[in-house]
């Protein structure tokens, strides 16, 4: 069931478009390069993140485009009548509607993935052992993500506002990451407060295997992380107190 | 609160124990949305929520078939919905022993993306069948439902009557010996009606368990043995199908303006 809803949504945004998947791979790689076009060329700004900035850049993007995709539209999932009148009739778990949007935006970005391929083949610049971590931020982010699109999801079916709200948020949380620049570049006195954003633990095991050297502190690491496994639970038990409410407004 | 919780030692079907539930309400009486919201930012009127079902004491036993009868919006729905756990009561207990097909607006739930074919499984998995038993029940359901011609075309190109029927075939052809009903089928072609309820007596004669809503006079004495009538959201008689709607025609005369 489960698999069969997920494959329909990606066969539906594959089909959509002539060049289909190829689209998955374009988005990202156009963003990468426009911001590193921007911000590596234009402002030459050296100071900025780490070399090679394109690789560096891709690295991050692609997660990142996989927590807002994610994230907008588990704000949408109770306010859809199709899955209102799916939900009303429905006898699978509340929390299954929320999954398959996760995994949905999760499978995308796995698909994605190539994107740093062509950046590493780009740039000639091979990671090193700790490339392992890269499977293991997938596992932290989609621990992540599951629990605020609960939160988002369960929030936004009684408050419609909220929608707009993490819209906001979201862009802002952007400039707030370490997408465009290395957590290193802020001052290391604000690192510890930097910490308290989950995606910087999480972006920080992305880039592990690139740049060993230059990322946050190992308590930083805890901080942010810990603060993933926090959310995940938070998100799980919330909604299971919030199912009711959430089945009265579908 | 766990949503499916079931009671396996429970002897009846569906208990119902002082159970209440609020909804929010969904016609707004004076003045129209913006005059609402702006009282409602200026405090003046509190988030609607009314008391749908109060209150609620009731046994649902096996093998029988009850109507739910009441004035348009008494809470019919309301019951139907916590009797399948797709609605949690605010106060009180719902407890079931088994599962509740809840066949409440089920051919709104269809999706617009999928084929007919795709639609099946989605219906199917939504009432709790595993891919493979949807996959073996498929051939029976495209019989009786009669959409071998349209097995691969988009559902979302078919006419309301044929998602209803076969929103009805899938329902019906559950393992579920239990199903909570609203608005029995009364559009589409009369052939595939009878065929609908003569596979519901089938059913019942299996020992299945209904809950009816319905608007039809006719379906109730037809399906039900007994029946619940409520007003206001709470339950003013548990008592036979005749009585129900003799009470019904009643309340809805007393409504009518005098002349």
């Amino acid at each position: 069931m489960l698999r069969m809803l997920v494959l329909r949504d990606l066969q539906r945004k594959y089909t959509r478009f002539r060049l289909g998947y190829l689209w998955t791979l374009l988005e990202p790689l156009g963003m990468s390069i426009v911001l590193w076009f921007v911000f590596s060329v234009l402002l030459g700004a050296r100071s900025l993140g780490l070399d090679p900035y394109l690789l560096f850049l891709s690295v991050a993007i692609l997660p990142w485009w996989w927590f807002a995709q994610g994230i907008g539209a588990a704000t949408k999932i109770f306010r859809r009548p199709a899955t209102a009148y799916a939900v009303r009739a429905s006898l699978l778990p509340t929390q299954f509607w929320v999954l398959r949007v996760v995994l949905v935006s999760m499978i995308e970005f796995l698909l994605s993935l190539p994107v740093i391929l062509i950046a590493v083949a780009i740039t000639g610049k091979i990671p090193g052992p700790l490339i392992i971590f890269f499977p293991i931020a997938i596992v932290v982010q989609f621990m992540l993500m599951y629990g605020v699109a609960l939160l988002i999801a369960a929030g936004s079916a009684v408050f419609p506002d909220l929608a707009r709200l993490v819209r906001i948020v979201l862009r802002a949380m952007f400039y707030l990451s370490p997408v465009l620049y290395s957590i290193s570049n802020i001052p290391s006195s604000v690192q510890s407060i930097a910490a308290l954003n989950p995606l910087v633990g999480v972006l920080g095991l992305y880039r592990l295997g690139w740049w060993p050297e230059e990322m946050p502190a190992i308590s930083d690491y805890a901080i942010s992380l810990s603060l993933c496994l926090i959310l995940f639970v938070l998100g799980i038990v919330v909604f299971r107190r919030a199912e009711g409410r959430i089945l009265k407004e579908v | 609160m766990a949503r499916a919780a079931f009671d396996r030692d429970l002897d009846a079907v569906v208990t119902f124990d002082n159970a209440g539930v609020r909804l929010p309400r969904r016609r707004r009486r004076k003045g129209g949305g913006k005059g609402q919201r702006i009282r409602r930012f200026a405090g003046e009127v509190k988030r609607d929520e009314v008391w749908r079902i109060r209150g609620l004491t009731a046994r649902i036993e096996p093998g029988e078939s009850v109507a739910i009868v009441g004035m348009r919006g008494a809470g019919q729905q309301a019951i139907l919905r916590m009797a399948a756990g797709t609605l949690l009561p605010d106060e009180g207990t719902v407890q079931r022993s088994m599962t509740v097909i809840p066949m409440i607006e089920i051919a709104r739930a269809f999706s617009r993306v999928l084929s007919v074919r795709q639609n099946i499984y989605f219906l199917g998995g939504l009432f709790g069948m595993s891919h493979d038993e949807v996959t073996e029940k498929l051939p029976g359901i495209v019989a009786f439902a009669d959409v071998q011609p349209i097995l691969d075309r988009y559902l979302a190109k078919a006419q309301f009557h044929v998602k209803q029927r076969l929103a009805w075939t899938i329902a019906l052809s559950t393992d579920a010996n239990a199903y909570a009903i609203d608005q029995i089928l009364v559009v589409g072609d009369r052939e595939f009606r009878q065929r609908c309820w003569t596979r519901m007596d089938e059913r019942r004669a299996e020992g299945a368990t209904f809950l009816i809503n319905s608007d039809s006079p006719k379906q109730f004495r037809r399906f039900c043995d007994r029946a619940l009538y409520l007003a206001d959201g709470r339950l003013a008689a548990e008592t036979t199908v005749d009585d129900a709607l003799a009470r019904l025609r009643q309340a809805r005369q007393s409504q009518l303006p005098e002349n």
